[in-house]
């Protein structure tokens, strides 16, 4: 059975007090195993960040279904569930350092604080930022928040990652470090991970399936992309890689309305 | 008693009853002269602006007569002879009660308010005419009225300071709850922080300054309503013994009275809000 199961998902927002309404999402299905790392991308504001917000439980103004193991979210969060959520911008809590934004993550999880330090000091070396532990977030750089934001979602262990873009505002060689910490993570915890992006590249080294999303409105799931053929560990200079991330490109310039442009 | 508004000179009607800018962010930029440090070019400034403020006055003196304009040193000549002789302290004791009781009733009712109307849409537009009604009426006629309505007593007095500076605290206080950062909100949400986590670690630190900045700014109205309030209807207090003198023609004791408070508020707000604001800020200072 699949862990988590979206189905028929419609979202509209607006509409109340005479404010104009904007269907972002409409007929999305998508099942995703335990385990599994699914990566979405599509043109901005075809409803990315709208489907990962309903999947973290953020959202649950929205018709059709979402289950987690047949569950409703609050179910199994109640039942010790955790999901841990890398938004498009790094949510940082100003008044705290990096420390205590990744304690904060730790708290609201529950982790008994005799094991915060060594927990926060694992994820920050991960991320390199064990020698900003002490920095507050204005103090950091857009991406090294970013990483902060990183190693908060990695510090609790989640069943299920969900991440935003989280490498968009990094230089490619960090990103590339970070993209392995990620798969290192995951090979210790098998923890489900649905990512966006806008790279296509970066899709294909780290993903099982990737969907590829249509404009909006009523933004949908248009294609999948199997990356099952490409083995385990890969290499950004793989051949297969390179003709899978091609078949991304085109799915993306074919779904996203302008099918005129000219691959390179 | 004298209740005839027609005593009261020009120069003590209230005050205006504007919005302050409640960005508390504006009141924490410090402009920086170079070469010198933080704290030694904000103390330099600081010590000019000091300056400037009584050489300002002893302009003014020079040109008006003693009787209307009496210079700094004598004022400040008559106010240490008041603190000596030790009868100034009972009418700055007493003036202080009422700022302080007065403060505390403004700031929990326009809280409550502030933070009604900020967080739900209902409460806002119940309470948009109240608050409407409440800035336009003249603080003078509030205070009039609790006079009328209460007696002449402590309470009215209390009543009539802080009434007129609620409306305006609560205004602040809700722009400030509805920039609570939602974004925020949503991280604790996603983890699952609980609900006292949600209060104390999100929703409090951006309360905070806003609290701070309105807390700032209402005692600086309330102390000015109070003495206003005195003046009316009391029979004690600086505001009552200012409005004394003034009847007798000696600017040196109204002058030398509205010098004491001004060293008293100084305190408070250096004092207690500043440390306050020190605390609150700690992160941003860094
Ligand atoms: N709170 C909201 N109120 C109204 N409309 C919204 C809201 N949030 C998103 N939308 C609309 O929903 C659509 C999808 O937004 P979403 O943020 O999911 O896009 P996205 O795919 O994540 O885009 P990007 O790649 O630029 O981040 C957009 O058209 C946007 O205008
Ligand atoms: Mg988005």
């Amino acid at each position: 059975m699949s862990q988590i199961v979206l189905s028929n998902i419609r979202k509209e927002f607006g509409g109340r007090r005479g404010a104009r309404s904007w269907t972002a999402l409409n007929g999305v299905d998508l099942s995703i195993e335990v385990g599994e790392i699914v990566g979405i991308l599509g043109p901005s504001g075809c409803g990315k960040s709208t489907l990962l917000n309903i999947v973290a439980g953020l959202d649950n103004k929205y018709e059709g279904q979402f289950t987690i193991q047949g569950k409703t979210i609050e179910q199994q969060i109640a039942a010790g569930f955790r999901v841990a959520y890398v938004f498009q911008e790094a949510r940082l809590l100003p008044w705290k350092t990096v420390r205590g934004n990744v304690e904060f993550a730790l708290k609201a999880s529950q982790f008994p604080v005799s094991e915060w330090r060594d927990r926060v000091d694992r994820v920050l070396e991960l991320v390199e930022l064990t020698k900003f532990a002490e920095f507050y977030p204005q103090q950091l750089s857009g991406g090294m928040q970013q990483r902060a934001s990183i190693a908060r979602a990695f510090a609790i262990e989640p069943d299920i990652l969900l991440m935003d873009e989280p490498f968009s505002a990094l230089d490619e060689m960090t990103a590339r470090h970070l993209r392995q910490s990620l798969l290192n993570i995951w090979s210790a915890f098998r923890t489900t991970i649905l990512f966006v992006s806008h790279n296509a590249i970066e899709a294909s080294f780290l993903a099982d399936r990737i969907m590829i999303m249509g404009n909006g409105p009523g933004g949908t799931i248009r294609e999948e992309v199997s990356m099952a053929g490409v083995q385990r560990p890969r290499s950004y200079e793989d051949g297969d890689l390179f003709e899978k991330s091609k078949a991304v490109v085109n799915a993306l310039r074919n779904h996203s309305g302008r099918a005129d442009l000219v691959l390179a | 008693m004298r209740i005839s508004a027609s005593s009261i000179p020009a120069s003590t009607a209230p005050p205006s009853d504007t919005v302050a800018p409640a960005s508390p962010r504006s009141l924490l930029g410090r402009p920086r002269l170079a070469g010198l440090g933080p704290h030694a070019s904000d103390a330099l400034i600081s010590a000019l602006s000091v300056l400037s403020i009584i050489g300002a006055w002893y302009i003014g003196s020079w040109t008006m007569s003693e009787r209307v304009l009496p210079a700094p040193h004598i004022v400040a000549e008559v106010l240490y002879q008041a603190m000596r002789s030790g009868e100034i302290w009972l009418d700055i004791g007493i003036t202080l009660g009422r700022i302080l009781i007065a403060f505390t009733i403004a700031m929990t009712v326009a809280a409550t308010l502030g933070f009604a109307m900020g967080l739900s849409h209902g409460a806002s537009v119940f309470f948009r005419v109240w608050i409407v009604c409440f800035i336009t009426i003249p603080a003078l006629v509030i205070m009039l009225t609790c006079y009328m309505v209460v007696g002449l007593n402590d309470k009215a007095a209390i009543l009539g300071a802080a009434i007129p500076i609620i409306p305006i605290l609560a205004i602040n206080i809700r722009d400030g709850v509805k920039g609570i950062d939602p974004k925020l909100l949503g991280m604790a949400k996603a983890f699952r922080a609980s609900r006292y986590q949600r209060i104390f670690e999100i929703v409090a630190p951006q309360i905070a300054p806003i609290l701070l900045a309105s807390a700032r700014f209402g005692l600086g109205l309330i102390w000015k309503m109070v003495l206003f309030a005195e003046l009316l209807g009391r029979g004690d207090g600086i505001g009552y013994k200012i409005e004394f003198y003034y009847q007798m023609f000696n600017m040196k004791e109204v002058l030398a009275h509205a010098l004491s408070f001004l060293v008293v508020m100084l305190f408070i707000e250096v004092a207690i809000l500043g440390t306050l604001e020190k605390r609150i800020f700690r992160w941003r200072s860094q």
